[in-house]
């Protein structure tokens, strides 16, 4: 009885489709939740979002993130109020995908996404700087450093929902 | 009964200086004169004359606390009268202003001051003119300046016009403006009669103009005279400023203890429009809180006493008297923008509350409030109490307090949508529920 | 001190009488009063009403005096109908308080809650966010969520910048009017206020320039929330990535503490930089506060223009070479020389100057110089010196501060604060100078001599006390040369001086700061032996908060003469020809005209921060260490020796001084050298017996303080002034020893007679020195080159205010700017150092001419 137990079940399996994917080729979707590599964010107008505050680089538990900030001016504008992040580093090998920089994050500007392709040939590669993790400018957006009008975009927060 | 504060109500002219002398001026600082400063003190103490400012403080005590060996003692006047609906130091700086003078050099005698200041409110520039003109002329008669009267003392006395700030009618914020600081009162103790206290840090009295104005006749006609007008505990005549819906407003003169009947009816003719009743009263301008003006209390004698019993104080005694139909939220809400627009912004409770008080005041009576801001505008009246530096933060929360507690159903029409108000866009406030 | 009982929440403590509250019950009781506006160096106002409590006094009965109690034992209190404020309270016998009842707390919350009602919560990108004492107030206190509309909020200007270095957020700011009180009531400077009222109250500055005061940095330090930041930091980092390392101001002689706040920095290549400077609480020496030169200054530490590598002259260029070529030349040279001096910088620390002191032995002829060479008498501090324990704020009513040729706040910023503050208490201040200085206005007698006259004027002094019979008869006893000083000065050049000199004869204690405005060397030392001779006859010598305090031009100069360097022997140095000169850290070439003769000695060699005009006539440059890379001490004017500690990595290859020294002597025989700084002090402890306790331990011992500033508690400073680098020895003065003898000796004035105007060398706190002028920041704070002259003077002269001049003196040709004064007394004309970027005179100077440059007309084209 065994026997024709265990052949049942391997016939079973074998008709079945295969939990197995063929990666590269073919690329598994992730869950909703799924904490990848991190975007920094912009908002509609293609302003960052990121205001330089730190308080990610405080959060984490592995010091995977270093920020440093600079004032804004209207000439040349990063994010809305006076600071934004001049430095934005993250290092790849350090972090530990835990999420942390996210709830800390008072702008929403962090968040971790479904990337979950990271490699590097050298420890220095895996240092993800600004430019590598923030997001193209959405349509509609400028570029930043954006130049404004006066007094268009003095209040970071809380007043951070889409400046207009 | 005959007039000793409003004398100009019966002799023309009695503020200038010929006139004054002609009934009988300067005749109690003469007399004062020969009397030893502290007998001086001690007959104004028998008076139990109580400071006319709206504390009631006896008047003599507080001259009895300067210190007898300080080299430098200083009288201020406190004509900065800025309460609204007060008018009665007006009257009597701008047709008595000898007697103002007169009483205020016997509280100089009387605490052997170096100095007397009288700090004017900006307004009264035209006041503090002519008086400056009456003070030369005592000055020419030596009862001002260098060694007055053939004496040792020297007194100066010396104007000041306010540049316009409620604040500046509290005594310390008052030294400090007339200091050149800025005006904004300080903490107390020490108490202006102290050393560290007072104008320029030296033990000073400060007095209301009609308090001073009393003066004279008590050391004429002796403190037992005095008190035998009023009640014991409140003698004296006092002038009751009246506005408002009342048929006659102005100020009356009339002995302490005297009924609210024999004020608003018989002397000033009850209500403003007939067939209308009174409904509320402000006894003391806008700080103090507001009262129900009933047919019950009508034969109350108003005394500093009784309006403490009714819910209220006396103060000045500057009645705003509202009859049926007034729109008592419009009212609390004007109160309410004052203090915010009068509030010196020293301490913590008084800058944010009036602030505060004045934005819900404002959602409210355009009709964007709802039940939780008459909540909001409750708790954070309370949470001003007690808590401020001087006394305008604790006045700011009365008005409120008051009123939602006799008319709680007119702010509920208000919330309830039954009831707004337009207002000016610059006076309203951004709404987003 | 008398001690009163107090009750705090029903326990009984002991504590001082006339002691503020909520200073008391944090030191005593442990018992945190929250306050906002109340700072404890600053006079209570009682605004923000945080720190209410129930108050009350315990009941006494009025025949025993004894305290009335209850059934239970405890002592009955009468209590106020209403919550006080404990921060106007002064304690008192009998005083009752409740902190932690539950009507003070919801008073708390209910002050909290106002207070965060009209602030923007903007803490992520806030520079005080961290450690911002209204944050952890509100940790502490308050509800969790605000009742009222966001929306009704005040919005105000976000970003209004106070002159250049400072900037307020009108938003943030709470009215606590900690600034402008510091800035009126401690500096004295009326440059900040209150505008409008109500909840638009505002600080705005009233000053042109805007916040026009030498102290505006400590305004952002006891600012409790964000409002206040400074134009350096800006953004520069969050609190909690800091690294703090106690260390001292390099500048001044006044020894202030300082915290440098070190972070890594992706613009210095990734390398720990200092991001601020900070103060750090020494009740002895700064309390909490710093000059703007010493919070602003430092940008030195990380130029780019710093020297890397040791410079070797070949064919009439430097050319970098390696340390050992470099000492190789060196040496040998040294093992030939015959002759000579060595000059050292004003901020050599104290091991540096004893290893250069150990090299230079190796050549029999040496000089041991000292730069600037502006004051002398470093033995005489030693003499009669403030006493061991002294403290400006032990300073009382009866008590004198004397200050003679000195412009404090432009020399010694930190010791016209505590001046200014002593005098507020009390203190007679009695000023001796030429011309009226901003410290006049404070002083109780100003007392004017003929510039070079202050000799005579001290000596007047002396006459006049012993004219009022005021001479401390105690102290003559242990006290040689009296008569012959008496007689000495029986013929007075100033005889209005009585009143004065009676309120020195009668002080109980007096501090002389002494100063070398206007006079030469040899009449700077003179002046030092006549305040000594003042400070012996009255009896202030030998006790704490008595003596003398040098007003020296460098962090250092006490130690350079403790350890055996001269002033004197800079001059020789100049004057005579030599066979190698070593400057160690300083730039004489490029700022005294006299040092231009160091060009003739044969070899030269320069250890140096920067490129400079001693560094091109240098044979060797040796690239030395700043402040912030090495550890070492420093002896401060009031001989407190500090420690300062490695707080920045190094430089290319650069070396401290002491370790430069140390390989070259080694080099020529002498030991090996030592592994550390501490090492060489422990040399020090050893050899030079007034150094004999300075031991590395001990000057780091960190007793508590009252009152407590530097906790980490930051509501009650503003932020942390924690130390944790020692508070220092001072090192002891032979008058404190009672059985030495003490000698005062007649001097001479020595005024020199001048015809016509003469060119005084003054000094300004912002100045283009070497070190301080690579801190850009601070550009618009230093003044164009000028000159200060008399309206008179300058009339004839044919010159007015503005005017750009051209002047001659000894030969060199100046172009200034001529700014008028009527203060100035005719003959003198001001020339403060260091402006331009040419040497300077160094002593008063005839002034050969003046002549005014006519602008040439710009030629427009077309």
């Amino acid at each position: 009885m065994g026997i024709i137990n265990g052949l049942l079940t391997t016939i079973k399996y074998a008709l079945q489709s295969p939990v197995t994917i063929q990666y590269p080729e073919e690329e598994r979707v992730v869950r909703e939740r799924y904490k990848g590599k991190h975007v920094l964010r912009r908002y509609d107008n293609g302003l960052e979002r990121c205001i330089g505050c730190s308080l990610c680089a405080a959060a984490c538990p592995a010091d995977a993130i270093w920020v440093e900030a600079a004032e804004n001016t209207d000439d040349e504008r990063y994010s809305p109020g006076e600071r934004y992040a001049k430095t934005y580093e993250i290092n790849m090998l350090r972090c530990i995908f835990c999420g942390y920089c996210e709830d800390a994050c008072p702008t929403e500007a962090i968040v971790l996404e479904h990337e979950y392709q990271l490699s590097f040939t050298d420890r220095r590669d895996a240092i993800y700087t600004k430019d590598m993790l923030i997001v193209p400018v959405p349509e509609g957006g400028l570029p930043t450093p954006q130049k404004v009008e006066p007094g268009t975009f003095d209040r970071a927060i809380p007043d951070m929902e889409d400046p207009k | 009964m005959e007039n000793i504060l409003l004398r100009n109500r019966t002799i023309p002219e009695i503020g200038t200086f010929e006139t004054y002398l002609e009934h009988g001026g300067w005749e109690a600082f003469k007399k004062a004169f020969s009397m030893s400063p502290d007998e001086v003190i001690q007959e104004v103490l028998n008076s139990n004359l109580r400071g006319r400012g709206g504390a009631g403080f006896s008047t003599g005590r507080k001259w009895s606390f300067i210190p007898k060996d300080a080299e430098r003692k200083y009288v201020v006047v406190n004509a900065d009268e800025s309460e609204p609906g007060t008018f009665k130091d007006r009257e009597l700086l701008e047709f008595n202003a000898q007697q103002v003078i007169e009483g205020a050099m016997i509280a100089a005698y009387a605490i052997q001051a170096t100095a007397v200041y009288i700090y004017f409110r900006g307004e009264f520039w035209d006041i503090a003119h002519n008086f400056e003109q009456e003070i030369a002329k005592a000055r020419e008669a030596n009862l001002i300046g260098q060694n007055i009267l053939g004496g040792d003392w020297s007194c100066e006395f010396y104007t000041h016009l306010g540049a316009g700030a409620y604040i500046c009618g509290e005594e310390s914020a008052m030294l400090n403006s007339l200091q050149g600081l800025l005006g904004q009162p300080r903490v107390k103790p020490p108490f202006p009669v102290m050393k560290g206290g007072g104008l320029y840090y030296e033990p000073t009295v400060v007095n209301n103009v009609e308090t001073l104005a009393n003066v004279p006749w008590i050391i004429v006609n002796g403190a037992d005279a005095y008190r035998a007008i009023g009640t014991p505990e409140s003698p004296g005549p006092k002038i009751f400023c009246l506005s408002g819906h009342i048929a006659k407003a102005g100020n009356y003169e009339i002995p302490l203890g005297t009924t609210f009947r024999e004020l608003l009816y018989d002397l000033a003719g009850g209500p403003q429009h007939e067939g209308k009743g009174f409904k509320a009263l402000l006894p003391s301008g806008a700080s103090g809180p507001v009262i129900p003006l009933t047919e019950d209390m009508m034969d109350t004698p108003m005394t500093y006493e009784s309006l403490v019993e009714l819910g209220s104080v006396l103060g000045s005694a500057s009645f705003i008297v509202m009859e049926e139909g007034t729109d008592m939220v419009w009212a609390a809400y004007k109160m309410a923008q004052f203090f915010k627009h009068e509030s010196c912004g020293k301490c913590t409770p008084c800058r944010e509350g009036t602030y505060w008080l004045n934005q819900l005041m404002t959602r409210i009576i355009s009709g964007q409030g709802t039940m939780r801001d008459l909540e909001i505008l409750e708790n954070a009246a309370t949470q001003m109490q007690g808590k401020s530096l001087c006394a305008l933060g604790e006045f700011a929360t009365s008005p409120i307090l008051g009123t939602l507690k006799h008319y709680r159903a007119e702010f509920e029409a208000y919330v309830n949508g039954e009831k707004q108000k337009e207002l000016p866009a610059s006076k309203t406030v951004a709404v987003a529920h | 001190m008398s001690e009163v009982t107090i009750y705090i929440d029903g326990q009984e403590y002991r504590v001082p009488a006339n002691t503020n509250l909520v200073d008391v019950a944090k030191f005593y009781a442990d018992n945190d009063i929250p306050v906002f506006c109340y700072h404890p160096k600053m006079a209570p106002v009682g605004m923000c009403r945080m720190c209410l409590v129930k108050m009350g006094s315990v009941e006494k009965n009025r025949e025993t005096g004894e305290v009335v109690t209850d059934e239970n034992g405890n002592p009955k209190i009468r209590w106020f109908p209403k919550l006080q404020t404990a921060c106007t309270q002064t304690v008192y016998d009998g005083l009752a308080i409740i902190t932690n009842s539950e009507e003070v707390q919801v008073a708390r919350d209910d002050i909290i809650e106002f207070i965060l009602t009209s602030h923007p919560l903007d803490c992520p990108i806030c520079d005080k966010g961290g450690e911002c004492p209204l944050q952890n107030l509100t940790m502490r206190h308050g509800p969790g969520q605000s009742v009222f509309y966001y929306e009704d909020k005040m919005h105000l200007d976000k970003h209004v910048p106070l002159g250049e270095l400072i900037y307020l957020d009108r938003e943030r700011c709470i009215q606590c009017a900690r600034c402008t009180r510091f800035c009126d009531e401690l500096v004295g400077d009326d440059v900040l206020a209150f505008h409008e009222r109500g909840r638009r109250l505002q600080i705005v500055t009233i000053s042109d320039p805007p916040f026009d005061t030498k102290f505006s940095g400590n305004t952002t330090d006891i600012c409790p929330v964000g409002a206040l930041t400074t134009a350096d930091f800006r953004f520069g980092a969050r609190p909690w990535e800091l690294k703090e390392v106690p260390s001292l101001d390099p500048y001044g002689p006044e020894g202030a503490n300082i915290s440098l706040s070190t972070r890594l920095d992706r613009d210095a290549g990734g390398r720990i930089v200092i991001k601020r400077v900070m103060p750090r609480q020494n009740e002895y020496v700064n309390e909490i506060w710093i000059s703007d030169k010493t919070r602003f200054g430092h940008h030195h530490t990380r130029s780019d223009e710093r020297l890397t590598k040791p410079l070797i002259r070949q064919n009439g260029q430097l050319a970098e070479a390696s340390w050992e070529e470099a000492y190789q030349v060196i040496t040998d040279r040294l093992r030939a020389a015959k002759s000579l001096g060595v000059i050292a910088g004003p901020n050599q620390s104290n091991e540096d100057l004893w290893e250069l002191k150990q090299l230079a032995s190796h050549v029999e002829n040496h000089h041991l110089g000292v730069f600037p060479a502006t004051m002398s008498g470093g033995d005489i501090v030693n003499t009669v010196g403030v006493g061991v324990g002294t403290n400006f704020l032990d300073l009382k009513k009866g008590d004198v501060i004397v200050v003679v040729a000195s412009d404090l706040e432009e020399e010694a910023p930190i010791w016209y604060l505590r001046t200014k503050v002593a005098r507020d208490r009390g203190v007679k201040l009695v000023l001796l100078n030429a011309r009226p200085t901003k410290l006049s206005k404070y002083a109780k007698y100003n007392l004017t001599y003929a510039y070079g006259d202050a000799v005579s004027a001290i000596n007047s002094l002396i006459s006049a006390v012993i004219g009022a019979g005021k001479i401390n008869d105690e102290i003559l006893s242990r006290v040689d040369g009296y008569d012959e000083l008496a007689k000495s000065v029986k013929k007075p050049a100033y005889t209005n001086f009585t009143e004065a000199a009676e309120a020195i004869g009668d002080a109980q204690n007096m501090i002389v700061l002494a100063g070398s405005e206007g006079l030469t060397l040899a009449q700077q030392r003179e002046l030092m032996q006549a305040c000594a001779n003042l400070l012996i006859v009255t009896g202030h010598v030998g006790r704490p908060n008595n003596g003398l305090i040098p007003v020296w031009h460098g962090a250092n100069i006490q130690g350079a003469y403790d350890l055996g360097f001269t002033a004197e022997a800079t001059e020789a140095i100049y004057q005579e020809s030599l066979d190698v000169v070593l400057v160690a850290g300083c730039n004489p070439v490029g700022e005294v005209v006299e040092a231009e003769a160091l060009q003739n000695a044969n070899f030269v060699v320069v250890t140096s921060l920067f490129e400079t005009e001693t560094t091109a006539i240098a044979d060797v440059v040796l690239p030395r260490q700043s402040f912030a890379e090495r550890d070492g001490t420093f002896t401060s004017g009031e001989r407190r020796v500090q420690r300062f500690y490695t707080a920045q990595g190094v430089i290319g290859e650069s070396l401290p001084d002491w370790r430069i020294f140390a390989e070259i002597h080694y080099r020529l025989g002498g030991p090996k050298p030592k592994l550390s700084a501490g090492a060489v002090m422990a040399e020090i402890n050893k050899a030079v017996p007034s150094y004999a306790e300075m031991r590395y331990k001990k000057l780091a011992e960190m007793p508590r303080q009252f009152p407590d500033v530097g906790g980490e508690d930051l509501y009650y400073g503003g932020t942390a002034y924690q130390n944790r680098g020692g508070i220092g020895q001072q090192t002891p003065t032979v008058a404190e020893d009672p059985e030495a003898r003490l000698s005062v000796r007649p001097v001479e004035a020595m005024t020199p007679k001048f015809d016509g105007l003469v060119v005084i060398p003054t000094t300004l706190l912002y100045d283009r020195g070497v070190l301080f002028r690579r801190s850009t920041l601070m550009h618009q704070r230093i003044p164009a080159p000028h000159i200060v002259i008399n309206p008179e003077d300058a009339e004839a002269q044919g010159i007015t205010d503005g005017d750009t001049v051209a002047i001659v003196v000894e030969g060199h040709r100046y172009e200034v700017q001529v700014k008028i004064d009527k203060t100035l007394p005719r003959g003198a004309v001001l020339m403060p150092r260091r402006l331009s970027n040419r040497p300077d005179p160094s002593v008063p100077t005839v002034l050969e001419s003046i002549e005014k440059i006519v602008q040439p007309v710009p030629v427009t084209e077309g």
